[in-house]
């Protein structure tokens, strides 16, 4: 049963009198409860792509549904979103930046602040809720972006290279960490990276794209058992999928 | 603390001390530089006249303020909300914020009449300027990140605004208002100077004119008081806001 649907979507954006292509014609579905990694190289149109299942963007041509309807809005409590930089609000605490989407909403104090702390809990940081963010480090806020982005209970977890600004061994421990949440929560996850390693990692499929236009040129089932110690990546079966995308996109690119 | 107190009471006593027999002493003329005692006799003959006069400056200044606040936080907002207009109504502003606006006091005066009016006209315009322009400026500077991200999580406009935007502008509206209020003060006091029958600024004037320096002294020092309060205030509100100067990324 397929969650989010892109069927036939290209979008391009005009800069004066030029337009230009930045995703071309791409289409891919993602079913409920996986985790699906869109990687590629940088200026492939990714992030355009995820905006637009997002409800931030429309697409030039062709259709995004998500649950079956076309969203011409963001609509939170559907679709959850955590960004490349955590991008939290600095004057509010770590408790205060996951219960910001529930005060958009409406809810009342006690209801939200109850409900942030017990993801604050789920991320590993129920200690850290008065903190601010210029007091924690880059992992932990990411973690509270993944909180935040759970605020609502979504269906669905969009996510813009959450990890790219952290260091590798955060990034690795970010994963591991990724990957028992979704366990937890079993949501729908549409994570962008530019990492092989991180998205072979994580993905149950992962949709491979070119650069300018972007396309999707592959869809790779990553049939790797789960859970997935960290050893998983040493393995022969690991490595293949790897290079396997690393030709792919290299193959493609300029 | 009580031995620093002190201490500071003898500085302050033996530099007055200095000062007086300075003057007394011919090496400084009076018209120049009054002895303490002047300036206290000053104080014992017209102080009741100077503290009416403070009041009627405090005044203007206070609706002054008010008044620029307003306008300059209104118009900021306002035309930090509209991307392409804001590149106009920015550079109007900052050209205008360039001229020297105390040659249009003359026509204020012939406008707005030797009352408080027109001090508080002048008062206003002077600080106006870079109070819209922090605002604005500050509104536009806000990172397209935090709208995308305030959008995702489904803040309306109004929340988008009062909770993302002003927000985040904090730091820069609040320098704008610390420089804009102080030249309010100054505007209001120049304005009295120039011409006026009331205030701090015309009781200065009007006795450097007759050459009481002692009367001068006195209004210098209810124009400092006025401005250390001011500033005190200023620095309040600075320290109550700073909580959205953090900045995100200091690792």
């Amino acid at each position: 049963m397929s969650i989010i649907d892109v069927r036939n979507v290209v979008k391009s954006f005009s800069i004066g009198q030029r337009s230009f292509t930045a995703i071309d014609n791409i289409t891919f579905s993602v079913d409920a409860g996986k985790f699906a990694t869109v990687v590629g190289p940088s200026g492939c149109g990714k992030s355009t792509l995820l905006m637009m299942i997002g409800g931030l963007a429309k697409p030039t041509s062709g259709e995004v549904k998500v649950n079956g309807e076309i969203l011409t809005r963001p609509r939170p409590d559907l679709i959850g979103m955590v960004f490349q930089d955590a991008t939290l609000l600095p004057w509010k605490t770590a408790l205060g930046n996951v219960e910001f989407p529930l005060q958009l909403g409406g809810v009342n104090v006690q209801k939200r602040r109850s409900r942030a702390q017990e993801l604050l809990t789920l991320v590993g940081l129920n200690t850290f809720a008065g903190h601010f963010p210029h007091e924690l480090s880059g992992g932990m806020r990411q973690r509270v972006g993944i909180a935040r982005g759970l605020a609502h209970d979504p269906t669905i977890l969009l996510m813009d290279e959450p990890f790219s600004a952290l260091d590798e061994q955060n990034r690795t421990k970010m994963g591991q960490e990724l990957l028992r949440i979704w366990d937890v929560t079993r949501k729908t996850v549409l994570f962008i990276t530019h990492s092989l390693m991180e998205a072979v990692y994580l993905s149950d499929v992962i949709f491979v794209m070119s650069a300018s236009p972007g396309r999707i040129i592959e869809t790779i089932e990553v049939d790797i058992p789960r859970p997935r110690p960290i050893d998983v990546i040493d393995t022969v079966a690991f490595g293949r999928i790897r290079n396997r995308i690393w030709h792919l996109i290299s193959g493609v690119e300029a | 603390m009580k031995k620093r107190l002190l201490l500071r009471v003898i500085w302050t006593l033996a530099i007055l001390g200095a000062w007086e027999a300075l003057v007394r002493g011919g090496l400084v003329s009076q018209i120049i530089l009054p002895a303490p005692s002047d300036v206290v006799h000053a104080a014992m003959t017209d102080g009741f006249t100077f503290l009416k006069a403070f009041w009627v400056t405090l005044f203007e200044i206070g609706v002054s303020i008010a008044i620029a606040w307003i306008l300059g936080l209104a118009s900021g907002l306002v035309a930090g909300n509209m991307p392409v207009a804001a590149i106009g109504v920015g550079s109007v502003l900052s050209s205008l914020f360039a001229v020297p606006l105390v040659i249009l006091y003359p026509i204020f005066m012939a406008w707005f009449g030797f009352g408080s009016a027109s001090k508080i006209v002048f008062g206003v315009l002077t600080g106006y300027f870079p109070i819209a322009l922090n605002t604005l400026n500050g509104i536009r500077a806000v990172e397209t990140r935090y709208l995308v991200m305030a959008r995702a999580m489904g803040a309306n406009r109004l929340q988008l605004y009062g909770l993302v935007l002003f927000p985040l502008a904090i730091p820069s509206i609040v320098s704008g208002l610390r420089i804009g209020t102080g030249l309010v003060v100054i505007g209001v006091v120049v304005a009295e100077m120039l011409a006026s029958l009331d205030g701090i600024g015309f009781l200065i004037s009007y006795h450097r004119t007759l050459f009481d320096t002692g009367d001068v002294y006195l209004g210098f020092m209810f124009t400092i008081a006025l401005a250390i309060g001011i500033n005190r205030g200023l620095s309040e509100l600075e320290r109550r806001f700073s909580q959205f100067s953090a900045v995100e990324n200091d690792t």
